[in-house]
């Protein structure tokens, strides 16, 4: 509403400057040539001036007075002219042309602002915005306030801890690991932050045990061996790098040993149940063709596909940033569980490239294969 | 909702411009005189509105309003608050506005000042000026509508092009634009001076003014944006041929020219149609500048094909003004009145010769600006015409007209004496020379062509002097008397001296750093020192810094004489801005009497060292400190008290109550 009275103030004030020189007064009028002759007046007194100083010459000063004279001469000319011309008998066209301006101000002011503005749509400073009561701000809103918050109180440790999960849940997983590492680093590690943090890790890794998460995992099993989460993840890192038995023994002594009502006593079981069946007599040749088919089929078809996406996300990140031979190592591993040779030994080739062939990670990595029935093409 | 205030008062005042296009314009036709007088009115209040809307963006800014689309694109709330400020004018559409406000600043200065100017042409004028702000206007609400909202508002804004988060980057696009604009004002005195078919001698006073304060302002921004690129793109260059720079120098050459050409007109009435000229290409000029720079085509032209909606709009813009106004000039034209003859050796004759250069000059650097675009347009081929073009073509040219440039103002009307003018300046010449060979002779690796910078350099400005002294009449008369003549001499005088002088010191500044600055490019190691011109520079420590919206590394040098006393730090710093990803070099520069030292770091070594390039730039402000005094020399002549002729003398006598009504 406010908006509306100013816009109609500058309408008005708009509008009264173009009829303005109608309602007020004419002015005494000058005719044009009397502007002429007054500049050519001056040159005469400056001349003179000048010739008074020394600078111009006496010779050259007459010349310059009979030129300057000349002008004023033509001028009169000028002013007939002029006169001729403002007897034109012109009242319609001035009243027509004063008419269709001042209607123009409104209509074409308005007309052209509804077309283009947002009316109505109040002005947001950030200030207000953050200052707004929470319970009517937007998720965004309120992480902008806790990081505008946090980046002017950095050693706010119970702020890192707050924002870390809403990070993770709308899935900004880098930014929620940075939480929960200044949150440690702040208030000192605890299983549940470390375990925390492997989650978020493995959040950012699209779903792949990074050897990054597993440290952290361990961190947190080192202080607290029960730790559900930590030892839930460990199992599934063990499952991605094809260690099913390891896998499926963690998960099943969770849940035998987890009280009724604990989360992860379902996800354990869940997990052990979408496991491929016990894999014996391996221990230093990695699973023959029939096996790993047999473990195919064995596999639920949701589970294969959300293994299958971790992987490509692995080998995603892997053609992006190529200098990674744990990373190098879980995918070739991931291959060859979903029974995907070609793709492991292409994947192989890729990584040879990748390290270079003489390197030291490379020579492991040959090693690593080689271990897991995969020969270089 | 200031912002819609804004966006509101914008589309009024793009109405209002509309109004003062039509109806000054039919009223000095039909000889109304209250049609006329609307033009007034009406240009102050465009003013106050344009005024308002950019205040309501400013404040969108200084509020980090990120509802407002320009406003996130171009801010962030980390920003210190200088650059949220200038950051208003330090993207396109912001800087579209800045362009209309000052446009309808001299629209309304014209009104307010104009008092002296017969009825007729100031309502042409300001009609002039009125259609020129419209069409602006239209194409910053359809194309570049700085007033855009987003609506759900994000958070944080995308931060200000770090390079631009600068001083000089702050205060070069207002004075450059003030020049630009400025020369609308002369465009328009002759578009209106064509309609009405009548240009006298008295036209080019009225029109002086306004040019000498565009010339002013523009010749501050060029200096400003000279200085700027200097020290903070870390090249340590100060002037590029860059297509940037150039569209800003081209309306300054032929603005020079129209300013001199001004001058033959207002004494001799001569030069008349070539001065109407002159002022009508000085503003397509700075349109085509305008059209280059805010277009895209600069950056490749292709990507302006793709994306032509601003570039066509500007384009039609600079056809419709430059192809009407130079229409208007065919017609008329031929019926303005010759005016009077002189020789060709004369005051005239020299300010001719003046403007040919000038004129040829300006030509050459619009085909070396625009020849690569044509090339890429019809062969897609990108070439890029560099310095050695310039160096080439423009040089030459210029030279002798700096040679020329003590001549002209010993030179009397009409016809003048050159033995008698040479016989004049032959101190200014003797001083010029004897410096020239004492600097072949004593500064090292100085070379005949530095001798004859720096003597051309000292020739300019010591002939500039040499005139000031011969009008005061030393030598002829007392000292006494010879200081009450400076006195009474008119400030145009002390203008010209100012200007010519400031001219020489920019030569010399340029010739010395050309020619003679020395470079070293080295890896350093904390604790390692190096030599360069008699200093000594030792590489402290590399230290992190972390500023508002940045991090840095800055690195220490501690500097002393060789062997000699410390002269303390220089810093110089690579810097980071964070939301753009985006590096930037802050050179560390330390100035010594008129010299500078010059600092910029390159890139890590693996074993700790870092890639230092360090110029000794001998002589390098003056290159600015010049252009310093051609700006206070045009300031000085525009408070000449002769282009404050009054109102006529019928009006005179009623002054008094004239200047309180």
């Amino acid at each position: 509403m406010v908006f509306w009275i100013i816009a109609a103030l500058f309408t008005l004030a708009a509008s009264y400057a173009v009829i303005q020189p109608f309602v007020r007064g004419s002015r005494t009028r000058t005719q044009s040539v009397e502007h002429d002759l007054a500049v050519y007046r001056d040159q005469l007194a400056e001349l003179e001036r000048e010739v008074k100083q020394g600078i111009v010459p006496e010779r050259d000063a007459e010349e310059a007075r009979a030129e300057i004279a000349r002008r004023m001469l033509r001028l009169k000319d000028a002013a007939d002219e002029e006169t001729a011309r403002q007897d034109g008998k012109s009242r319609t066209a001035v009243k027509v042309i004063a008419a269709a301006a001042i209607l123009a101000v409104p209509v074409l002011s308005w007309g052209g602002y509804l077309l283009l503005g947002s009316p109505g749509m109040p002005s947001m400073p950030l200030q207000a915005r953050l200052q707004q009561d929470p319970s009517r701000a937007s998720l965004e809103e309120l992480l902008a306030r806790a990081e505008n918050h946090l980046s002017a109180n950095p050693d706010d440790a119970r702020g890192w801890e707050t924002l870390a999960p809403v990070y993770a849940r709308i899935g900004r997983y880098d930014d929620a690991a940075t939480a929960y590492r200044n949150s440690i680093e702040l208030e000192g590690a605890t299983a549940e932050r470390e375990s925390a943090l492997g989650e978020v890790l493995v959040g950012a890794a699209g779903g792949v045990v990074t050897a990054e998460a597993e440290a952290a995992f361990q961190r947190a099993l080192d202080l607290d061996e029960g730790n559900p989460r930590a030892r839930f993840y460990t199992a599934m890192g063990s499952a991605q790098e094809g260690d099913v038995d390891r896998a499926r023994a963690i998960w099943e002594a969770m849940v035998t040993e987890l009280p009724d009502d604990s989360p992860w006593k379902q996800a354990a079981g869940q997990a052990a149940e979408g496991l491929a069946p016990a894999v014996t007599n391996q221990e230093d040749v990695g699973p023959t063709r029939e096996q790993q088919a047999a473990a195919q089929e064995m596999m639920p078809e949701e589970q294969r596909e959300m293994i299958e996406g971790m992987v490509s996300g692995l080998d995603a990140r892997l053609r992006e940033n190529p200098d990674d031979p744990e990373g190098w190592r879980r995918l070739l591993r991931s291959y060859v569980v979903l029974g995907r040779r070609d793709d492991a030994e292409e994947a192989l080739s890729r990584a040879f490239a990748a390290l270079g062939p003489d390197s030291e990670d490379a020579e492991a990595l040959a090693e690593y294969a080689n271990g897991l029935g995969l020969t270089e093409r | 909702m200031s912002v819609e205030i804004g966006h509101f008062a914008l589309v009024l005042a793009f109405v209002l411009s509309l109004v003062q296009s039509v109806v000054p314009l039919s009223g000095a036709r039909l000889g109304s005189e209250r049609l006329m007088r609307v033009g007034e009115p009406v240009a102050v209040t465009g003013l106050a509105l344009i005024a308002t809307s950019f205040a309501a963006l400013t404040l969108a800014y200084v509020q980090s309003d990120f509802s407002v689309l320009n406003a996130w694109e171009n801010s962030h709330s980390a920003k210190p608050m200088l650059y949220k400020i200038t950051g208003t004018w330090g993207n396109h559409e912001g800087s579209m506005l800045l362009w209309v406000l000052i446009l309808a600043l001299f629209g309304a200065m014209v009104a307010f000042f104009g008092r002296n100017l017969p009825p007729t042409l100031r309502a042409n004028v300001l009609a002039v000026q009125g259609m020129i702000a419209a069409a602006f206007l239209l194409f910053i609400l359809l194309t570049s509508n700085p007033f855009t909202r987003l609506h759900p508002a994000p958070m944080e804004g995308r931060d200000l092009n770090p390079l631009l988060q600068d001083v000089g980057l702050a205060i070069h696009p207002p004075l450059l634009y003030i020049g630009y604009v400025g020369f609308s004002i002369s465009f328009s005195f002759a578009v209106a001076a064509l309609i009405e078919g009548r240009i006298d001698a008295a036209w080019a006073r009225w029109v002086r003014p306004w040019t000498l304060a565009a010339w002013a302002f523009l010749t501050g921004g060029i200096a400003v944006g000279s200085y700027w690129a200097y020290y903070e793109l870390g090249w340590g260059g100060f002037w590029f041929w860059d297509p940037v720079e150039n569209a800003s120098f081209l309306p300054w050459l032929s603005g020079t020219a129209l300013l001199h050409s001004a001058i033959v007109m207002e004494k001799r009435a001569a030069l008349k149609i070539w001065t109407v000229l002159l002022a009508i290409l000085t503003f397509s000029l700075s349109l085509l500048g305008t059209f280059l720079v805010r277009s895209g085509v600069l950056t490749s032209v292709h990507t302006f094909a793709s994306d032509p909606t601003r570039g066509v709009f500007i384009l039609a813009i600079l056809m419709a003004f430059i192809g009407g106004a130079l229409t208007l000039f065919a017609i008329r034209a031929s019926r303005l009145a010759p005016g009077g003859l002189f020789h060709p050796i004369s005051r005239e004759g020299a300010l001719v010769l003046n403007n040919l250069l000038l004129t040829t000059a300006a030509a050459t650097v619009l085909v070396g600006t625009l020849y690569p675009l044509l090339i890429e347009a019809l062969t897609g081929e990108k070439i890029s015409v560099g310095p050695p073009f310039f160096n080439l073509t423009f040089i030459p040219l210029f030279l002798p007209l700096l040679a020329a440039v003590p001549f002209g103002p010993m030179l009397s009307w009409k016809r003048g004496d050159l033995p008698a003018a040479a016989q004049r300046l032959q101190f200014a010449f003797a001083g010029a020379a004897v410096s020239g060979l004492v600097s072949y002779f004593l500064i090292d690796r100085a070379s005949v062509f530095a001798a004859l910078g720096i003597g051309l350099g000292l020739w300019l400005i010591l002939g500039a002097v040499t005139d000031l002294a011969l009008k005061m009449g030393v030598g002829k008369v007392k000292p006494s008397v010879a200081l009450r003549r400076l006195k009474g001499l008119p400030l145009s005088m002390f203008g010209t001296t100012l200007a010519h002088a400031g001219l020489g010191i920019t030569t010399l500044g340029v010739v010395c750093v050309t020619i003679l600055e020395t470079e070293r490019v080295l890896v350093m190691q904390p604790g390692e020192s190096m030599e360069i011109s008699g200093y000594s520079l030792e590489y402290e420590a590399l230290q992190p810094f972390t500023g508002p919206n940045y991090t840095e590394e800055r690195a220490h040098f501690a500097v002393s004489e060789v062997g000699g006393r410390p002269l303390g730090e220089i810093v110089s710093a690579k810097r980071f801005y964070t939301a753009r990803n985006m590096p930037t070099t802050e050179a560390g520069i330390r100035t010594m009497g008129l010299s500078q030292l010059y600092v910029s770091l390159g890139d890590k070594t693996n074993d700790g060292g870092i890639v230092v390039r360090v110029w000794w730039k001998p002589l390098v402000t003056l290159i600015w400190l010049g252009t310093l005094f051609m700006m206070v020399g045009g300031a000085v002549s525009l408070f000449d008290r002769r282009l404050r002729v009054g109102a006529p003398s019928r009006q005179r006598a009623t002054a008094a109550q004239g200047a309180s009504s």
